[in-house]
Formats: structure tokens, sequence, C-alpha cells
């Protein structure tokens, strides 16, 4: 999480980004861009394994006879079991989809909890000013200066463990960089001929707030929501990594990989195969922030997470 | 610029004190007994009750929490309940050690990516291939590149130790971990600057006026690349020195980051808030430094950034 904190630096888009002539193209024609389609396509395949892992068989079934080597070890891939075994004689396959599921579930919860919180705080920040603005982009700067992973554990203590633990945590750090977006979008938009004719009609603050500005961030927080969902994915895996988030005997891609870890030495197949499908769900939720990028130039500065 | 830089020290000491009240009261609502943890086997509530008064834990919270501030102020992070030494003591050898690391993996990040950003910028047939590189390794969690990496080069090839410690040998790994996380920003900041650069107006004048390749890339392109590095160096020097967790637990480098789970597992509350509290402070302070070389190398960001 090199992402860790920070204030955005100013101009910086993130890497990877497309180049804008294409993507000006793209938008034109109104066709996807190579990057969106290839992203989109690869997490509806993770999507359908994570609606369909009942089929894999039951991740918590422990088969200690047929499951392991004589000797006691983890089983390669074989027919049976087309991942292998893991070091309790669990499937992995099995295993496998409900992590994707795991994943997944987290992705879309904790993004839409995360990017709401904090578009709230960046609107109403920057639409009301004075007192409020100080109090609450003061707040931001806590929510940016906390060292993550610390913060994470701090949390988990408060809570057993559970989807609902890793949401909350996941809530409660990644709110301050969507707000700080917000606000700068909200600033801009401030003083516009929209804006301020709501209010010189006689509209409520709130009511301009909410019918007159919030559809406008809506574009920005599109693209930054597969950003957001993939640093979601990492966080979560990471905190079950270290114990913090979902505890086995649930299958979580995070436990699986310290699971793995233990068995580094005999069965790397316990880390590999996890591994791969964290990094290709968080690719494909890159790769549909990047094809956002490319069909909307003007937000290439939005960023993963502050950098 | 006086003005600019007391506002910023302003803010981010606000900010400091907020994650140090946040981390203070969150410790206290963690359920669990540090008297109980210390003392698992006693069986005598006499024996748990002598060890709370000695740990000031049967004071009501705001009293302790006076306490602990006033003596935060006076510059005292109190003593280790678990270790029975003063946290100061403890926690520096350990910042030492995630300091090494930082340092290790700053260097990694900023060779690995500017070579891969250069490379890009001046073979654009190689820019497509850096690009893929750049996606996969932003999309890997250091962790899981940490265990690939202690597979690979320590299980199967055994050039590198498997077990934990802290020497020369052993920085190797998680430094390279942090290294490959970090260059794909790298990459692209060095990638998009050189290419700007390239193909401006000024570069195109220094070509007419007949000087050497060599000193075009020195004094005129690679000096508008620092600028904006610099300041992604500084940003990445504080999170690094707030505790490289993950890195630190998956390799047992015995960091500031091991220190604060093992004393968050312990109940070890001074132990944990100094942690937090040191790492918000690298935190703050190197985006303060990052801010201002930028001005010295770039005076055109002189002006307050929005």
């Amino acid at each position: 999480m090199t992402a860790e904190a920070a204030s955005p630096a100013p101009g910086t888009a993130g890497p990877g980004a497309a180049g804008a002539t294409a993507g000006a193209r793209a938008r034109r024609t109104g066709r996807w861009p190579p990057t969106l389609i290839a992203g989109s396509a690869l997490l509806l395949f993770f999507v359908m394994i994570a609606i369909a892992a009942p089929l894999f068989g039951n991740p918590l079934h422990q088969d200690l006879l047929g499951g392991l080597t004589r000797t006691g070890l983890p089983l390669g891939i074989s027919r049976a079991h087309p991942l292998g075994t893991d070091t309790l004689g669990r499937s992995e396959l099995a295993r496998l989809a409900y992590g994707i599921r795991t994943s997944l579930i987290v992705a879309i919860i904790a993004n839409i909890t995360s990017i709401t919180v904090g578009a709230t705080v960046g609107l109403l920040a920057g639409f009301f000013g004075g007192p409020l603005e100080t109090i609450l982009m003061r707040l931001t700067d806590v929510g940016l200066a906390l060292p993550y992973t610390l913060a994470a554990l701090v949390i988990a203590g408060l809570m057993t463990a559970g989807l609902t633990r890793v949401i909350v945590i996941i809530t409660a750090l990644f709110w301050a960089y969507p707000a700080r977006l917000v606000y700068g979008e909200v600033l801009r938009l401030r003083h516009r001929g929209f804006v301020e004719s709501g209010e010189a009609m006689g509209a409520s603050g709130i009511t301009v707030v909410r019918r007159h500005l919030a559809p406008h961030m809506f574009p920005l927080l599109v693209t930054y929501s597969p950003l957001n969902a993939a640093s979601a994915v990492v966080f979560e895996a990471t905190l079950s990594y270290l114990g913090a988030g979902i505890n086995p005997p649930t299958a979580s891609l995070g436990n699986m990989i310290s699971d793995g870890q233990d068995a580094l030495s005999y069965a790397p197949h316990l880390l590999l195969v996890p591994a791969a499908a964290i990094l290709l769900i968080t690719m494909s939720f890159l790769l549909i922030g990047e094809g956002l990028k490319a069909r909307n130039p003007d937000l290439a500065r939005v960023s993963w997470l502050g950098r | 610029m006086a003005r600019t830089l007391t506002r910023r020290l302003i803010y981010g000491l606000i900010a400091v004190l907020g994650v140090a009240v946040l981390a203070f009261l969150a410790e206290f609502v963690i359920p669990g007994d540090p008297a109980r943890a210390l003392a698992p086997r006693a069986q005598s509530a006499a024996v748990l009750e002598n060890i709370r008064v000695q740990l000031h834990l049967n004071q009501p919270l705001l009293v302790q929490f006076a306490d602990y501030f006033a003596n935060l102020f006076r510059g005292n992070l109190g003593t280790s309940y678990v270790q029975r030494q003063s946290v100061a003591s403890l926690i520096l050898p350990r910042l030492v050690y995630t300091g090494w690391l930082a340092l290790a993996g700053v260097v990694a990040e900023v060779v690995i990516g500017g070579t891969l950003g250069i490379l890009a910028a001046l073979y654009p047939r190689v820019r497509a291939a850096v690009n893929s590189v750049n996606l996969t390794l932003l999309a890997m969690p250091e962790f899981v590149l940490g265990l690939l990496l202690l597979l690979i080069f320590g299980f199967r090839l055994h050039m590198a130790p498997v077990t934990g410690g802290a020497g020369p040998a052993q920085i190797v790994l998680p430094a390279l971990t942090l290294g490959l996380i970090g260059a794909p920003w790298y990459a692209q900041i060095v990638a998009d600057q050189m290419s700007d650069s390239l193909s401006s107006a000024y570069v195109r004048t220094a070509v007419a006026k007949g000087l050497t390749d060599r000193d075009i890339l020195r004094r005129h392109v690679l000096r508008n690349v620092l600028s904006p590095a610099l300041t992604m160096i500084g940003l990445d020097l504080g999170s690094y020195l707030s505790g490289v967790v993950t890195v630190e637990v998956v390799f047992g480098w015995p960091g500031i980051g091991l220190l604060a789970v093992q004393s968050l597992q312990n109940l070890d509350r001074p132990v944990v808030m100094a942690t937090v509290i040191v790492g918000a402070v690298a935190v703050v302070v190197f985006n303060l430094i990052a801010d201002l070389l930028r001005m010295y190398v770039d005076p055109r960001t002189k002006e307050e950034p929005a």
C-alpha cells in the first residue's frame, strides 16, 4: 500500500493512462476503449464465478484421508481436485470460488459506502463553507494522515471478525480521498450560473446541493469507483492476511494466502492460486478505471487513493 | 512563503493531534484487559488489581487521557506495559530499521521506475510493454508480491534467506518488494514528463543552439522530471516511515510496523500510541519537505497549490 496517506501530488495522473487522443476519438464514436472492454470482460468472468460458487463444491469440507497424500501433504492438480487441496484436505477450487465471492462483495459494498460518505462530506464542506468546511476538511486531513494498516488493525480490535468488520474498516479509511476530490470539484462549480440561479430562486442549500451539485459529481465518482474498488479488494486481502479481516474457516483470498505462506516450501500452489485471482480481480478494476479515463480525458487526473 | 509554511505546520500539527486522540479513544474501546494480558494465569483478583493500579488503569478515562497528553506535550511517550522500558528507547531502534528499509525501498523504486520511464520515453515501441508491466505491478498487493519473491528467490533459487532478521542480506527482498510496488508511479511520471519535455520548444531551441544530447538531457530534460519525482519521493518516505506493516510482517523485518502489530496483540497501549503518532508525524513532515523541495527545484510552484 504505497498509496498510504498523503495528499495528492498536483497534476499527476495515474500510471498507465491511455493516450488522450485515442480516448477523445473513442468518446466521439461512442466506442468502448480496449482497456474498458478487457476490464469489463475479466470482471464479468469473476462475477460469474462468484455467483456460481456453490457449484464448485463445499469450501469447508475437510477430507483428511482422501484430500491429502499418504504423508499428509496437500494434493496437487488432479481430476478430482482441479486446483489441488489445501493443508486440511479442502478443495482449493471451492475455496477460491468463495474467496472471489467475498472479495467482490467487499468491493461492491465498501465502494458504495466509502464513496457515499466521502462525497457527502465533500459536498457539504464545499457548498456551505464556514466552520462546517473547516471542521470537515481538517477531519479529512486526519483521515489522509492516518497510517492505514495500523488504523485498520486498531478498528479491527473493536469488532468481531467478518464481512461487516471489513466493510466498516474500509469505509472508515477510504472516505477521505473521495471527500477531497469532491470538495475540489464543488469549489470549481460553486459560483457557476446553475448553482447561483438555483440559490437566487430561493432553493434551500440542501436542495441546491442535492438537485444541482450532486449530479455533477457523477462522472468524477464513476471514474474513481473502480480504482477505489481495486484498493478495497487489496485491502480486504491484506486485512484477512493479517488476521484482522475475515477469519478462517470462511474462505477469503487473504486468509488463503496466509495458509499458503505456511506451506510455501512444499505446496506453492496454495500461494499461487489465490495470488493469481487477486491480481486478476484488481487488474480488471484498474483496466475499467483506465478505460473510463480514456473515455473522459478531463478526468485523467483522478488517481488511485491520493497518488 | 513563510506564511504558507506556518499554516502548513499548524494544519499538520492538528492532523497529528487528531490521529493521536482518535487512536487513544479507539484503544480504550478495544475489548480486552491489558492487566489480564500481562498476567494471563493470575488467579487472584488482587494481583490483577495491583497491575491495574501500577499502570493507572483504574483511573477514569478522562484522567488517563489528560495524563497521557500532558506527558506527550512534555515529550514523554510513557513506558511499555510489556517490556517495562521507556517507549522512546523501545521505538528508536525499530525506527532505524524501518528507516533503512524505507530508504532502500525508495532507492529501488526510483531506479526501477526511472529506468522503465526513460525506456518508455526514448523508445516508443517499448512503451506498450512498460505500460503492461506497470499495470501488473499496480494490481499486485504488497504482501502477495513479497511472498512471491520469497518463493522464487528464497525457496526455489536459494538466493535469499527465508528466515527473518535484519541484515544486509535480509533487506534485499523487502526493499525489492517496495521498489517494484512503487515503480509504476515513477515510471509514469518520468515517461510523461520526458516525452513532454523532448517535444517542447525549449529542447528544440537547445538542439538548434548546438548543445550535445547529453547536455540537453541533463540541463533541460531531467530538471523538469526531477520536480514531480521529488514530491513522490517525499510522500513515499513519509508513508514508509509510518511503518511498512505488511512487508515487515511478511519478511519478519524488525521495524516499527512489526512492533505495532505485536503491541496491538499484547494490548501494549503506550507502544501502539507511539507507533501511530510517529507514523502520522512522518507522513505530515515528509509531505511538507516534499513541497518545499519542489518549490526550490521548480520556482513556478511557489504559489499555494489549491
